[in-house]
């Protein structure tokens, strides 16, 4: 064990960094190292699907933080540098040209690897995923006018691919095995209303399930849909149904992994000296792991709690959003949770929201561009605020009045 | 609608702005670099630059409450009074202006500083 207190964190993404920035900002002095495997100052994703991929953002409009944060806060970033192993007998990791580094904690931030399509010629040229700047950026130079584009999955990812594709000029054909992606996070009145959009906007929705990836002699993919006489033609495929969490070093190091590394409520591994945060932990008790762009932010300032043994931030509800065609989806809490819906405005206009009860509390909402409503219903949430259906249905009635004490 | 004189800029009338709201006022009304949100919080008013320090958002869009502004975009929140960021995504202060209630006007005082460049 090194004399100076060093933390390690492996991985660079919105959790790593912001591990690092609750760290400093809880009045953490020893050294922090982020070792990132890719090359550049760490990025953030949700871009990468959205503006990136539209060619309206550069490598420096996504940066997680400026080149100054690093150095304001003493954050001494690794590039290019791959970790080869955790050893926590030992405190420390092991780099792949075989450095040792010492360090009192480790923080595993490794993300995940996008899922392979698991059918013959899954894995074709033609198959791309989406998850690095890289994969964006070789994805953008392809999506051009004309080109026939097949999107496997409908969820966030793929969504928001297939409405740039679009949006791009491309012919894209959209394939998921669920009629209705998303229905159960944010109930079917707005899932409906969004994947309907798909088909408003001249993408070919088809509710199937590919099972085989053919090159016919004419060049390009044939995706054949099991079940389904019907085939899709393409030049380019992305793939986008879901992460494997990056647990290699989690395991090797012998720590508890279950779909994911799995922790407590202050990111804790198995271990006491390793905490792991973002897309790679499945908090212990949760059936799922969180991917979500907050939940690596929150992961994030609830390892630098747990690290320094001071008391956690109460977790809220959760959040997230997706951008696309033109309109922004938000969510808070999951739908599944409520036992009745209520619905602000009318699905017809395009704008509105559903709002989920349960016991007269509110537990969940979803909105399609009606970002005052989620901000109103997240605190509505949080603060427990007992709520009266009729009230909030009532257009006229402003939920920040809920608030007002 | 902007009237500039020596002792600030008028961006609106006291009552134009409710209680929970903002109004941005546009760089070409001021000469400013960036666009200038004015806060209406519990009967004071608060001027910071609107443009969020993390993303692309207006928090003139955003959420105000308790002395903060909550961007609309990454829910990141500033001290509506110094600029200064209160949780994260947000890094790094938003410039805070002073707004002045006088004859019933709201009056826009550049920060230090960043005085107006026209």
């Amino acid at each position: 064990m090194s004399s100076r207190r060093r933390i390690a964190v492996v991985g660079a993404g919105l959790a790593a960094v912001s591990v690092c920035d609750a760290l400093r900002a809880q009045g953490y002095d020893g050294e922090l190292v982020l070792f990132s495997a890719e090359s550049g100052l760490p990025y953030d994703r949700p871009p990468l699907s959205k503006d990136v991929l539209l060619g309206k953002a550069r490598r420096e409009d996504v940066l997680l933080r400026p080149e100054q944060w690093y150095t304001e806060r003493l954050v001494t970033l690794r590039e290019a540098t791959v970790v080869r192993a955790v050893r926590p007998h030992e405190g420390g990791l092991e780099l792949a040209d075989g450095t040792a580094v010492d360090a009192d904690r480790v923080v595993l931030a490794t993300g995940g690897t996008p899922r392979a399509l698991p059918v013959p010629g899954g894995d074709d040229p033609a198959v791309h995923v989406l998850r690095t700047w890289e994969d964006s950026v070789r994805l953008r130079e392809r999506l051009l006018p004309g080109t026939r584009v097949a999107v496997v999955g409908a969820g966030l990812i793929g969504a928001e691919t297939a409405a740039v594709a679009v949006a791009r000029g491309c012919r894209v054909t959209l394939v998921d095995p669920v009629a209705v992606p998303l229905a159960g996070v944010v109930g079917d009145t707005v899932a409906g209303a969004l994947h309907g959009r798909h088909t408003t906007e001249g993408i070919d929705v088809i509710t199937g399930g590919v099972c085989r990836l053919e090159h016919p002699p004419g060049g390009g993919v044939v995706l054949r849909l099991a079940g389904q006489c019907r085939s899709v033609q393409a030049d380019l495929v992305v793939v986008g149904i879901g992460i494997r969490p990056a647990t290699g070093l989690a395991e090797a190091a012998g720590l508890h992994v279950d779909d994911g590394v799995v922790v407590g409520p202050g990111q804790h591994t198995s271990h006491p000296n390793i905490f792991a945060v973002g897309d790679v932990a499945r908090r212990s008790g949760h059936r799922v792991r969180h991917e979500h762009w907050e939940a690596a932010l929150r992961g994030g300032e609830a390892a630098a709690h747990g690290i320094l043994g001071r008391p956690l931030p109460e977790p809220g509800a959760s959040w997230f959003w997706s951008d696309r065609h033109g309109s922004r989806l938000e969510a808070v809490g999951t739908m599944a949770d409520a036992e009745r819906t209520v619905l602000r405005g009318t699905p017809d206009s395009g704008a509105f929201t559903v709002l989920g009860l349960r016991d007269g509390r509110l537990v969940a909402a979803a909105a399609i561009d009606r970002g005052p409503d989620i901000r109103a219903a997240r605190r509505i949430v949080d603060r427990g605020i007992p709520v009266d259906a009729a009230r909030l249905a009532d257009e006229s009635a402003d939920l920040r009045a809920l608030l007002k004490r | 609608m902007s009237t500039t004189s020596s002792t600030g800029i008028q961006v609106a009338r006291v009552g134009d702005i409710d209680d929970g709201e903002a109004l941005r006022v546009p760089p070409e009304a001021t000469g400013h670099d960036d666009a200038v949100a004015v806060f209406h919080d519990a009967g004071a008013y608060y001027a910071l630059d609107d443009t969020c320090s993390h993303g692309r958002a207006s928090l003139s869009e955003g959420w105000i409450e308790d002395g903060e502004v909550e961007c609309p975009l990454h829910s990141a929140r500033f001290c509506l009074e110094s600029g200064q960021p209160q949780c994260m995504p947000a890094t790094t202060a938003v410039r805070a202006h002073r707004v002045e209630v006088r004859d019933g006007g709201l009056w826009l005082h550049l920060g230090p500083g960043e005085g107006a460049a026209g």
